[in-house]
């Protein structure tokens, strides 16, 4: 009688042990990464000019947004209206630039440029889609009345923001 | 090419901190989470605000942080009660050095909100 109830214990035991269930858990957070794709470069068309076009020979800034959860950020771009680090300037300066939305992990998220707010040279989308967006931020400087830069090396500054809603 | 993408990145969690009684009599405290995966930043400082963008005063172990390339970096932020009220947001800024061989072109900025 004990030969025929231990076979059976055992594989009532191990029944048991297979059962058991091991789990793994997790927490998804809202959360944002800006991640800095491609740095702008300037070109120089002429003298009197520095741009990031590509026909001018410069490359737009690339600034990838990652974003967990739908509708928890808004993202703030702001291209430059000053130097960061330049030679001595005296003669003024006229900025122009642009931050668009270039492409994204979701269809709907085309309707950004559309719903963009422009204040200044500051550019807010609202981050409405969870998923992957790509922006490209140009700019332009160009100096006094067609007067020439001085020589050195030139940067400027862009901002971009993940603001929490 | 995607992990050419991510090394430069700069994330903050969480995205709605909350403030708890910290050991400090009058003083409350959140947990925040800075991840650098920016190879071209060192140093990022961080800032409390008003919704409105108005400083507020806080304590931190150092207002100026160094993370290293790829890593995860949890401090503290430290408030006073008396202004848990009008605290809006958290933010972490990026910092070029003046000087420093840099060509990246974009400081990146992430702010949690309190609720």
């Amino acid at each position: 009688m004990i030969k025929r109830i231990t076979p059976l214990i055992f594989l009532l035991s191990t029944s048991y042990a297979w059962a058991v269930n091991s789990p793994i858990t997790g927490t998804v957070q809202a959360s944002c990464s800006i991640v800095t794709t491609t740095p702008g470069q300037y070109g120089v068309p002429n003298i009197w000019k520095l741009s990031t076009a590509a026909a001018d020979g410069g490359q737009d800034a690339v600034i990838k947004t990652q974003i967990g959860t739908a509708d928890k950020y808004k993202v703030k771009i702001t291209h430059p209206n000053s130097f960061s680090s330049s030679p001595s300037l005296s003669d003024t300066l006229t900025w122009t630039g642009s931050s668009v939305y270039t492409s994204g992990s979701v269809a709907g998220m085309s309707a950004y440029n559309g719903a963009k707010v422009v204040v200044g040279n500051q550019t807010t989308f609202d981050m409405t889609l969870a998923g992957t967006t790509f922006f490209t931020v140009a700019s332009t400087a160009s100096y006094g009345y067609n007067r020439a830069f001085p020589s050195g090396s030139y940067t400027a500054l862009i901002l971009a923001e993940c603001i929490a809603k | 090419m995607l992990l050419g993408f991510q090394a430069q990145a700069h994330e903050m969690t969480p995205a709605y901190p909350k403030f708890n009684y910290s050991y400090i009599e009058g003083v409350s405290v959140t947990k925040m989470f800075l991840f650098n995966r920016r190879d071209d930043v060192s140093y990022y400082q961080i800032g409390v605000f008003t919704l409105d963008w108005k400083e507020i005063p806080f304590a931190s172990t150092s207002k100026l942080i160094k993370v290293k390339h790829a890593k995860k970096y949890p401090f503290d932020v430290y408030i006073r009660n008396s202004d848990l009220d009008r605290v809006g947001y958290i933010c972490t800024i990026s910092k070029v050095f003046k000087g420093e061989e840099q060509r990246a072109l974009i400081t990146s900025r992430i702010c949690s909100k309190i609720e």
